[in-house]
């Protein structure tokens, strides 16, 4: 008995470690091998790419993205990408971004898992001449100024998405309708600007905001909250979503209230399981930020800085509508 | 009429806790008071309910279970695979589930118990692994089931509950039976109180042991089933941070995180109370620092409620 489970802990073991090494820090230097035709480049530049939780399918994608551009580019610059656990935890980004900076690389990407806490430690990446580029989530301007540093953002302008989705809603709202908004983390600065583009676009169209509340990001907790929402305001005509999981949670909400067709839903990022509610009407509109190209818009920036061929600046990364009809408009 | 009144000392406080938690929303909120808010609750208890059900019985036996949220995830996985990517019907699918959280209930159960490790950090360790395979399994993607599945969660007409509702009572009522009038549930209970005086007595402890951590994972893989009903999607966060609302909702029901002594309709009441606070703060619309103050202060209160309202009891009788 005692050996059989002795067993089962070493495979368990052996899983744990595949599974470790499976999602770990991944070294894309050995991916592809540069083609005879190119010379052989000496001092290629290496690339580091700092996420957020590569759990989460949005930065999932941004990463595989930023791995496809760099197996079609391997004669131009090395990858090395990280994720963190969990969204929220600062502290291991922190860690990342001083490992890299040990292995001195020429470049650092990241999506700052928070616009504010992660400004002391690029300043020392800056400090030891590590380029530093900013994506997905913009660093807070002012901790910037204080601090002396500045770092090109490239990325969407979070605002204007959300507001073209609230527009596309409003249009088939009447004015004065009751509306509430699930927003994502409050802390998080993404978050805090697709409130704000919904806001923009309800005021702009005389709706009536009656509720504010975060859903974390999560579907079961926006699931929850809008079913509150829909109990306390009988009238609510439309829930607004920071992210498409709270949308889907938002969506089972309305169902199981069975006010489908009477309460409009919308999200964000365009993930690929509201396809088929975008199709019969359940979600309204989406925005769609490109996540497969993100990270490899900035690693592009960092490239032509590198390079000396341009200028470390700001530059926005587009934002789409989508809706029922741009799904079925052939694809630009 | 002994019986009767041991019935009302023993769940009372708990009632009253979540009576009184009605009526503060009720005066705070216009909406609160109505059939509509209990079906939203009816609607939204069920996974938590068959999580903490199983919860009970690992604390009774001074265990803790951490990867309960994981193995949600684990198994919600799980459904949406077999039933979106493999086609397959929902009872196959259901059973798979709940075939994976006992598996990984008895890996959980045969560490801790057959090496004498800690379930903390067993359980820990799985946390890990069972929300490893989940975003494994599902490329990290979130995946819309629909009308497959929807009908678990949604009201029978003639009743006016879910199935999953059901479901739900009916293992709160065959759990307490389980723990009260039959040997396995005394034996747990003997465990938690005394381990070594259960195993001189005769008590096969381990086996007794890992069953209990099976039986919680096999509820968490109906709880998966359930939740995903609920949400019409696989979702691979699904479940993040549940292990501390069950273990709350079973603390608060009385249960002694030393072992020993608990109570499976207790436990349910827990879960109400959590779930009515939920519900309740969110309907009232108030902010997210405040609905986290609120919600702490709350689990506390009913603790403390629970035990004075005990030692009352003992020093009366």
């Amino acid at each position: 008995m005692k050996r059989h489970l002795t067993s089962i802990f070493v495979g368990l073991c052996a899983a744990t470690s595949i599974f470790i090494t499976g999602c770990g820090p991944k070294d894309s230097t050995d991916a592809v091998g540069p083609s005879p035709s190119t010379p052989p480049q000496p001092d290629k530049p290496e690339i580091a790419l700092i996420m957020k939780s590569l759990a989460n399918e949005f930065f999932k994608t941004m990463a595989d993205g930023a791995e496809a551009h760099q197996t079609k580019n391997s004669d131009k610059y090395d990858l090395i990408v990280n994720g963190i656990k969990n969204e929220t935890d600062l502290a291991a980004q922190v860690e990342l971004v001083e490992q890299m900076i040990a292995q001195q690389v020429d470049a650092i990407v990241i999506a700052p898992a928070d616009s504010k806490a992660l400004v002391p430690v690029l300043k020392r990446a800056q400090e030891a001449n590590v380029l530093v580029v900013n994506i997905d989530n913009k660093l807070d301007a002012d901790i910037l100024k204080e601090a002396g540093l500045s770092v090109p953002f490239v990325g969407p302008d979070n605002r204007a998405g959300a507001k073209q989705v609230g527009d596309a809603l409003a249009a088939k709202l009447q004015k004065g309708d009751k509306v509430a908004i699930i927003e994502g983390v409050t802390t998080a600065f993404n978050g805090q600007q697709r409130r704000l583009g919904f806001e923009d676009a309800m005021k702009a169209a005389g709706m009536k905001i009656v509720s504010t509340q975060s859903g974390q990001w999560e579907m079961d907790k926006a699931n929850n909250i809008a079913s509150a929402m829909l109990s306390e305001h009988q009238d609510l005509k439309a829930i607004l979503c920071a992210n498409d999981s709270m949308a889907l949670g938002a969506v089972a909400a309305v169902n199981s209230a069975n006010k489908t067709g009477k309460v409009a839903v919308v999200g964000f990022d365009n993930i690929s399981a509201v396809k088929p509610m975008l199709e019969d009407g359940r979600i309204l509109a989406t925005a769609d930020q490109y996540a497969g190209q993100l990270a490899a818009f900035g690693i592009e920036a960092a490239l032509g800085v590198l390079s000396g061929d341009s200028q470390p600046e700001d530059q926005t990364t587009a934002v789409d509508l989508v809706t029922k009809e741009t799904l079925s408009a052939p694809a630009k | 009429m002994r019986a009767a009144k041991k019935l009302f000392t023993d769940y009372a406080g708990m009632i009253g806790v979540w009576l009184g938690l009605v009526l503060l929303f009720s005066l705070l909120s216009e909406n609160f008071f109505n059939t509509r808010t209990l079906g939203i609750l009816a609607n939204r208890i069920p996974p938590l309910t068959m999580i903490a059900i199983g919860m009970t019985y690992v604390l009774i036996i001074a265990g803790i279970d951490l990867s309960v949220g994981s193995v949600l995830g684990l198994c919600g996985a799980l459904v949406g695979l077999a039933l979106v990517d493999w086609q397959w019907p929902i009872l196959p699918a259901a059973l798979l589930a709940m075939a994976a959280g006992a598996a990984v209930g008895t890996i959980n159960g045969s560490i801790s118990a057959g090496l004498g490790i800690p379930s903390f950090i067993v359980t820990l360790g799985m946390l890990e692994i069972a929300r490893g395979k989940a975003f494994h399994l599902t490329s990290s993607q979130t995946k819309y089931i629909g009308a497959k599945i929807e009908h678990l969660a949604k009201p029978i007409a003639t009743l006016g509950v879910s199935p999953a509702f059901i479901i739900a009572v009916g293992t709160v009522i065959i759990g307490q039976i389980l723990l009260t009038r039959t040997t396995f549930g005394r034996y747990i209970l003997a465990i938690g109180a005394n381990e070594t005086a259960a195993h001189l007595a005769g008590v096969k402890t381990k086996r007794c042991k890992i069953m209990v951590f099976a039986i919680l994972g096999l509820l968490t893989g109906l709880a998966a089933v359930f939740y995903t009903s609920r949400l019409g999607s696989s979702d691979p966060n699904a479940g993040v941070g549940l292990e501390l609302s069950a273990i709350a909702a079973v603390v608060v029901g009385g249960t002694s995180l030393m072992g020993g002594q608990g109570s499976v309709v207790n436990s349910f009441f827990g879960v109400m109370i959590i779930a009515t606070l939920d519900t309740g703060l969110a309907q009232i619309g108030v902010s997210e620092p405040l609905k986290r103050v609120t919600t702490g202060g709350v689990i506390i209160a009913a603790v403390v409620i629970d035990s004075w309202r005990k030692s009352r009891t003992e020093r009366t009788t």
